[in-house]
């Protein structure tokens, strides 16, 4: 490589280099500083991603290859990093009261989610399935921490040692099918896979490597089969990882997806009919075991599932507005979803769980701006308009009923249907019932922030959709 | 661009119902709320003063560029069909404050909230002329309106909020799935522009159907009407009101702003079907009304048979049918929004509505009953009141159209008759029973404002329909030129 290629690959980058580098630097202030100290560290974490968001958005002139094709930064990848930075942010807002209050306070806590994030930002960079798996396995590794953070809880032990043995299975699904490929076509490039097969009927090894490479992202973003760590772990990880795992690393197995989805041969293989069915499955079992949860972070964990499910639609879908479509999807699921898990953060107060969907009854009575604001999250999920919610999903239902796949959008609003059940049970508790108790939900400074953001992300996108779609539409197609 | 007079309209009572946030006062909710809704009442009678009677244009339009990526825009407008439910509802948004007064003494500030988005998005629906911004004011009008049956409402509010939510979605998803199918043949949300184009006959039908699931949950249509009884009779008065009066009225607007002018040919295609189902709710609606004891039920069920004449006008495809079931939907939302209104009043006085419970209303109440005389009549479709003149051209109309099936009709408007009179006999007069052991007072000058306007109109609608048949008869002659193309309808 000369030094001035290097040069190049070294800025197409620099965002990342940002994120590792901020992330190493708090590693070492960490230590140095004293306990208690932790509105230093969220100010530094939050700093650190800032000058990344700075970084990317210098970038975002022209599509830049580097590493020998390995990596690229163009607006596909800045868009989606442009998810990952505002998730990481409202995590940070969110944490420092949360991690106080379960006693988790720690550098470690901050730098693991700074080298998530710069994983997910590789992932959505990466355009060779080595580099891929390289940021995968290094956002997965801090999940798997992240979650077994509430080292006196057994639930969180549990969650973690779970997640660690599914996700290394899946991950081995995932190798193994780079293996195939690598064997049929000699390259991991996601470019060269496509020109080695152009012309040539399609070798049954290679689908059996797309069907294994799809089922490892599909554990990534929760889908059905692979679905089954998603309650227990959101259940048993700190809500405010939870929060994280639901929005980010999703968004991030959805960027890949998208990615290996742009590839012709998989346009070729015929591999929509599985997500397809993966998707309806998804969103079916989301929704109806989501029916008769009590717990809210295991009821957003299915409502998660099938969201999942809705936005594989859009894969489903593909070309320009399918991809586009599920962009959106994303970062308004990012900004609904941290919203929701926001106000169930914020009900941990003392010795009160906020748990429990029970918990929150006659919530209305004594605090109407945060009832509201539930309100507002939870119709948004439900995608009843004007919320952003709503035009998430019509834009997937545009661009399927486009495609011509009439009875899966059916399918998809008769399930939103049956999805919009659960939501409105929790409006119902929120207003509908008496008080037992007083609430005391602990609002801070940061806390109120993070809600004023996916509170105005959440309304606003939802009334002035337009400057958001073409967003997602320009960042389609790299460039 | 001309002043905004329609968005004024519309978002006036949500304008309102944003300053309401931040009172703290109940009764200063109260009189701002009541003040907002008259206000809007006024603009609306302004926008009429200034419609013209002699276009089926569309008038006062806005239009402003929203997502220009899928071509939606904000459009708003008004044509005969919809300029009467914009003052109907407009009209009952006061209404509906002043039933609420006393009715609703906990949580105010919330309630009026609600009631004035819920009063702004019912504007928005009947003033839309983009497709996506009328599916987003239909859809967001189950927020409030499931706020206002939940919070609000009797000891069932809960089960009836979410059977109300969930039929009202379940329907509507379909028809934004027609939405979106109608937009990618059109290339555009344009209501206008969707109307004027030429679908082929298997999408018509196809359109036809998912919209006829949509609109025959909100009319409602025998079968699918069994949230109606539970809505309506757990619903506070004012919820009841806005259902019966406005909501129910959208699925019928519905068929004669999307159905019928964009879908044609299925229309005739389909339009015997559509008249049987009308006669069956007609009767149907009318024998459930019949075996009722409960006053609320009552008058629900009344409005499933009422709302098969609306539709039994609307398919029969012709001038009278139409004029009539147009007329049907204004005279409909007017009387059973009165009886509404009673039942509420007399309810909010003696806390029951078993009509067994009451009886001699007559020496209690005199000036009570006087009206609901009145009201009941209208109902029955007396002649002098202005149900008679809907439900005779409806009548006229669809014999034209289907004989058999009218002379089915027929006979809902004497079971009509019979459980309405039934009714007013049992409650009115006949030897004082339980209810009296209450101290009825009679209605007070509040109550009469609101009684007043809906008696005007049943007796102006009775008497002297010409106005409001000229507001629509331009608008409904160029519908069915659409319907039957441009040789003009029979």
């Amino acid at each position: 490589m000369t030094a001035d290629a290097l040069v190049q690959s070294i800025l197409a980058s620099l965002p990342e280099i940002v994120v590792v580098t901020g992330a190493c630097a708090l590693l070492i202030l960490g230590q140095l500083v004293r306990k208690g100290q932790g509105r230093f560290l969220v100010c530094t974490s939050i700093a650190v991603v800032l000058i990344a968001a700075l970084a990317t958005l210098m970038l975002v002139g022209e599509a830049r290859p580097a590493y020998a094709g390995m990596f690229i930064a163009d607006r596909f990848a800045v868009f989606f990093k442009s998810i990952f930075y505002l998730v990481t942010v409202l995590t940070f807002l969110l944490s420092r009261k949360y991690t106080d209050i379960e006693g988790i306070e720690s550098s470690e806590y901050y730098v693991l989610l700074l080298f998530a994030l710069s994983g997910m930002m590789i992932m959505a960079s990466a355009t060779d399935l080595l580099s891929l798996y390289v940021g995968l396995e290094l956002m997965a590794l801090c999940t798997y921490v992240l979650t077994g953070f509430l080292r006196q809880q057994r639930r969180s032990n549990e969650a973690a040692l779970k997640y660690v043995i599914l996700g290394s299975i899946s991950t081995g699904i995932f190798l193994y099918g780079v293996s195939l490929v690598y064997g049929i076509t000699g390259t991991t490039q996601l470019d060269g896979m496509a020109a080695a097969v152009t012309g040539a009927p399609l070798d049954p090894g290679l689908l059996l490597a797309v069907v294994f490479i799809v089922a490892g992202l599909v554990f990534k973003v929760g889908a059905v089969p692979f679905h089954m760590w998603v309650p227990d772990v959101y259940e048993g990880a700190p809500t405010t990882i939870a929060a994280f795992m639901s929005a980010g690393p999703k968004a991030a197995g959805f960027a890949v997806i998208l990615r290996v989805f742009l590839n012709p041969l998989v346009t070729a293989s015929d591999a929509w009919i599985i997500v397809a069915v993966i998707a309806v499955v998804t969103m079916a079992l989301g929704s109806f075991v989501a029916l008769v949860q009590d717990n809210f972070k295991r009821l957003l964990a299915y409502s998660s599932i099938a969201h999942a499910g809705f936005a594989l639609l859009g894969v489903v879908a593909g070309g320009a507005d399918g991809i586009a479509s599920v962009m959106l999807y994303l970062l308004i699921y990012a900004f609904m979803n941290l919203g929701i898990f926001g106000t169930v953060i914020m009900m941990r107060n003392g010795d009160v769980s906020g748990e429990g969907i029970e918990d929150y009854a006659g919530f209305a009575r004594s605090h109407r701006g945060l009832a509201l604001l539930m309100l507002l999250y939870l119709f948004s999920l439900a995608g009843i308009p004007p919320t952003a919610g709503f035009f998430a999903k019509f834009y997937v239902l545009v661009a399927l009923v486009e495609r011509g796949f009439v009875t899966l959008a059916v399918v998809a609003v008769l399930l939103s249907a049956v999805a919009a059940y659960f939501y409105i049970r929790i409006v119902m508790v929120i207003y509908m019932r008496e008080p037992e108790r007083a609430f005391e939900p602990a609002l801070t400074p940061l806390v109120r922030a993070a809600l004023a953001v996916t509170a105005i992300g959440t309304i606003g996108i939802g009334l002035f959709p337009a400057w958001f779609l073409g967003l997602a539409q320009n960042s389609v197609f790299g460039g | 661009m001309a002043f905004p007079l329609l968005s004024l309209i519309v978002f006036l009572p949500a304008a309102g119902a944003a300053a309401l946030m931040f009172f703290r006062n109940d009764d200063a909710v109260r009189w701002t709320a009541l003040g907002v809704t008259v206000l809007d009442f006024a603009l609306c009678i302004a926008m009429l003063a200034g419609f013209d009677t002699t276009t089926h244009e569309m008038q006062f339009t806005e239009r402003r560029s929203w997502i220009p990526v899928l071509r939606i825009s904000y459009a708003l407008g008004v044509d005969g069909i919809s300029a009467l439910f914009i003052v109907l509802t407009a009209l009952l948004g006061w209404i509906c404050v002043l039933a609420s007064w006393v009715a609703i003494d906990r949580k105010v500030k919330e309630f009026m909230v609600s009631l004035l988005v819920m009063q702004a998005l019912m504007l928005g629906v009947f003033c839309a002329l983009d497709l996506f911004l009328f599916y987003v004011f239909w859809e967001a009008m189950l927020i409030p309106m499931y706020m206002i049956i939940g919070i609000w409402g009797g000891d069932g509010r809960v089960y009836a909020a979410f059977k109300f939510f969930l039929y009202t979605l379940a329907g509507s998803l379909l028809f934004l799935i027609g939405v979106i199918v109608l937009y990618l043949h059109g290339g555009t949300f344009d209501i206008l522009v969707l109307t004027a184009q030429d679908l082929p006959f298997r999408v018509q039908s196809w359109l036809f159907f998912a919209f006829l699931i949509a609109f025959a949950v909100k009319v409602p249509m025998v079968p699918l009407h069994t949230w109606l009884p539970d809505a309506h009779v757990q619903a506070p008065t004012a919820g009841s009101i806005i259902l019966a009066a406005v909501l129910l009225k959208m699925g019928a607007y519905g068929f004669l702003r999307f159905s019928l002018p964009m879908l044609p040919q299925a229309s005739v295609h389909y339009s015997t079907l559509m008249l049987a189902l009308s006669a069956l709710a007609i009767v149907y609606g009318g024998l459930l009304a019949l075996a009722q004891d409960d006053l609320k039920k009552l008058v629900a069920y009344s409005s499933i048979s009422h709302m098969g004449f609306v539709t039994l006008g609307i398919f029969s495809l012709n001038l009278r049918g139409l004029e009539g079931g147009i007329l049907q939907m204004f005279n409909h939302g007017v009387t059973t929004g009165a009886l509404f209104l009673f039942v509420g009043l007399i309810y909010e006085r003696t806390h029951t509505r078993s009509i067994a419970d009451y009886g001699g209303l007559m020496k209690a109440a005199p000036v009570y009953t006087v009206f609901l005389a009145l009201f009941v009549l209208s109902s029955m479709a007396l002649p002098g009141t202005n149900s008679f003149v809907g439900e005779l051209l409806v009548l006229s109309g669809g014999f034209a159209a289907n004989p058999a099936l009218t002379a089915v009709a027929i006979l809902g408007a004497v079971l009509g008759a019979a459980y309405l009179l039934g009714m007013y006999r049992k409650v009115a007069l006949g030897p004082a029973s339980v209810g009296t052991r209450f101290k009825i007072h009679d209605v007070n000058a509040r109550e009469l404002a609101a009684i007043l306007p809906l008696a005007v109109l049943v007796l102006w609608g009775g008497l002297y329909p010409k106005p409001f048949l000229g507001i629509i008869d331009a608008s409904v002659k160029h519908l069915l030129m659409q319907v039957h193309g441009s040789g003009g309808g029979p």
